[in-house]
């Protein structure tokens, strides 16, 4: 049966009805959607993000237009950065002066995506889009302070959002997106990134929304030769939240550094996907993810390398490890190498286990309480993965998110 | 000062120590030695209240206090410290701020207020020095990367710092050498005093070369079987344990 054939729900109704005034240019990626509906839990890549089921009985409405954004995190107001806020697709920032090579500001969408065609949230996203934040770091400029994009979830309904960063040659830029917001709103968010020859990009992703939020947000970027490219999220989940990371890495010498860290109670849910392509030679590769589930937690990581003929000397390694702190809380991980090329390393592992009771012992005979050694044990786990966050105020962004999810678990 | 009264513990249900009674008075060091699998760890578990060490019958007592219902962590702020036979790596854990918060949280159980952070480095430092440990180790992750000897040294480390009432001190001797288990000798000797007591679980005489116990008792089949001066290690080392690993 395809999803054509089920009856529609509000939401898919309602979408519908957009389709109707799109572009004839975002027409194709529609039928693109339309072909594949709300990815399911019967779809390869799908399994344990289940996004029809979520979404089945979402309200076929937009969702609410707001003008006033929830005050910003202190230690993020710290980091004095450039602020923009998306409420519920809603793109709202103020101009600032900026040094000579940067600048900002609203310019039309993508209209087509043809690297994630078979990806129908993406693709909804791409018909659905009509304009995104664009920023742009000229040659040479090592811009240091950070770009902060605030993806809002507020109320019900659904959302689109993208934005668009060009980091030139040897230019340097350093984005944090946090998503957050108490609503129980769809919200899908596309990022597409070129990062030209030896730029560097830093992205942190701080995922800190509502248990309700339904989520899917989607980089890809293009890493040019002896760029570098570092992510480094950490999500608390939520009824479904999925990031995806699409990497093409095209030129020779690049990196690409990939860290996930998920701490998840009650039922939230985190999806890391990505899947990094290799085409240039002697490119770099490091991912690691640590996912953290307690109660009915349900951490999911799914990692790709592929690496083609071209991409000789490619030298990838990806890690998952997951610790689960009940019975009931899962972990699914699906790391795949896919390598064309003969000469390469590349190499991959994953481990879940719970806490280590001889270390629990060991820690509470010293004098600590249980929910103190567990807490420094599962900060233990965690916290390499924020040891390379180049940025010491978006580090400690990290580590204070990561403490203050240990006080309430 | 700890009591310990028929005692007996089931490990998955197979009975280890089967009415075990030993009383070391406040003041004084006892050794407990014995053949392999005769119950010493056990022992050293079950006083200091690890999981799945529970007592199926019997007393414990420290300073006259009941302490077979408290947590380990509560037992720790009662001043009993256990050092590991097999210290544990902790990756990711911070040594200095594991101690540290340990030895504070120990404090504002018996409500003293906690060491500040100028006043613990000062602490730390000048005992690493005794036993041996660097500045560089004392950064690494918690005994990562650490021999077994330095292990044992982190061990004696804790112990100078937390200085408690009461040690367990299981086959610290093992895997040491000489220079080492003379500094573990200093490290018990420096703690020796009318209020605190010790026990030292080994296998070997030559601990007790450097540590002059009050008594010593062969524990075999899960309960002492003999008690005597410290003559008693000295027999040992020349007869061995059969005649009681027979008794038992």
């Amino acid at each position: 049966m395809t999803a054509n054939a089920d009856k529609l729900t509000p939401l898919e109704d309602a979408l519908a009805a957009c389709a109707n005034a799109l572009a004839p240019h975002r027409e194709a990626a529609f039928a693109s959607y339309r072909r594949q509906g709300f990815p399911h839990r019967r779809v390869e890549g799908w399994r344990w993000s289940d996004f029809k089921a979520a979404l089945r009985n979402a309200p076929g409405a937009s969702a609410p237009i707001h003008e006033a954004a929830p005050p910003l995190a202190g230690d993020l107001a710290g980091l004095k950065p450039i602020e923009i806020r998306i409420v519920n697709g809603r793109i709202d920032f103020k101009a600032e002066p900026l040094p000579d090579g940067v600048r900002y500001g609203i310019v039309d969408a993508v209209g087509t995506i043809a690297e994630l065609e078979t990806n129908a949230i993406a693709s909804l996203n791409v018909a659905m889009s009509k304009k995104a934040f664009g920023v742009e770091i000229g040659e040479g400029v090592n811009f240091t302070r950070p770009i902060l994009i605030r993806h809002i979830n507020s109320g019900a309904g659904f959302s689109f959002a993208q934005c668009m960063l060009r980091v030139k040659r040897n230019a340097q830029a350093t984005i944090v997106e946090t998503f957050e917001g108490e609503g129980a709103a769809f919200n899908s968010s596309l990022f597409h990134v070129d990062l030209k020859e030896g730029g560097a990009l830093s992205r942190a992703i701080l995922h800190e929304t509502g248990a309700e939020a339904v989520i899917h947000s989607i980089l890809a970027v293009k890493i040019e030769a002896h760029a570098r490219f570092n992510q480094v999220a950490l999500s608390t989940g939520s009824r479904l939240a999925r990031h995806e990371t699409h990497a093409l890495v095209l030129g020779d010498g690049a990196s690409a550094e990939i860290s996930s860290a998920a701490l998840l109670s009650g039922e939230r849910h985190s999806d890391f996907t990505s899947e990094v392509k290799f085409r240039g030679a002697a490119c770099q590769t490091r991912q690691s993810h640590k996912g953290v589930a307690a109660e009915k937690g349900r951490n999911v990581f799914q990692g790709k390398f592929k690496v083609e003929r071209s991409a000789q000397k490619t030298d990838a390694r990806m890690n998952a490890d997951a610790l689960l702190l009940s019975d009931t809380a899962e972990a699914n991980h699906k790391p795949e190498l896919e390598i064309y090329a003969d000469d390469v390393q590349c190499a991959h592992g994953s481990t879940s286990g719970a806490l280590d009771e001889r270390a629990l012992f060991y820690m509470r005979q010293r004098g600590l309480s249980y929910n103190a050694a567990r807490a420094m044990l599962i900060e233990a786990f965690v916290g390499a993965t924020f040891d390379e966050v180049a940025h010491p105020g978006i580090e400690q962004a990290f580590r204070h998110r990561v403490a203050k999810w240990l006080e309430g678990a | 000062m700890l009591k310990i009264d028929d005692l007996h513990v089931a490990v998955s249900g197979a009975e280890i120590l089967k009415g075990l009674t030993l009383e070391v008075p406040a003041g004084e060091v006892h050794a407990i030695m014995g053949p392999n699998g005769s119950g010493k760890s056990t022992l050293s578990y079950a006083v200091t209240g690890r999981e799945n060490y529970e007592a199926t019958s019997g007393g414990l007592t420290l300073d006259g206090e009941d302490i077979l219902g408290l947590d380990p962590d509560q037992r720790a702020a009662k001043g009993l410290f256990l050092s590991f036979q097999h210290p544990m790596e902790i990756p990711g854990v911070a040594t200095m701020n594991f101690i540290r918060t340990s030895l504070n949280a120990q404090r504002k159980a018996r409500g003293e207020g906690e060491i500040s952070a100028a006043d613990f480095l000062k602490l730390i430092r000048a005992k690493a020095k005794i036993v041996g440990l660097t500045d560089e180790k004392l950064k690494r992750p918690f005994n990562v990367g650490f021999s077994g000897g330095e292990k044992k040294r982190m061990e004696m480390l804790q112990m100078a710092i937390f200085e408690p009432r009461f040690a367990i001190m299981d086959e610290t001797d093992s895997g040491l050498d000489i220079d080492a288990l003379r500094m573990v000798g200093d490290v018990v000797n420096s703690l020796r005093g009318s209020r605190r007591g010790f026990l030292i679980i080994t296998h070997y005489q030559r601990l007790l070369d450097y540590i002059k116990p009050d008594r010593v008792h062969v524990l075999a089949g899960g309960r002492i079987v003999k008690s005597g001066g410290p003559e008693l290690a000295k027999a040992l080392e020349e007869s061995g344990y059969e005649q009681f690993i027979e008794a038992a």
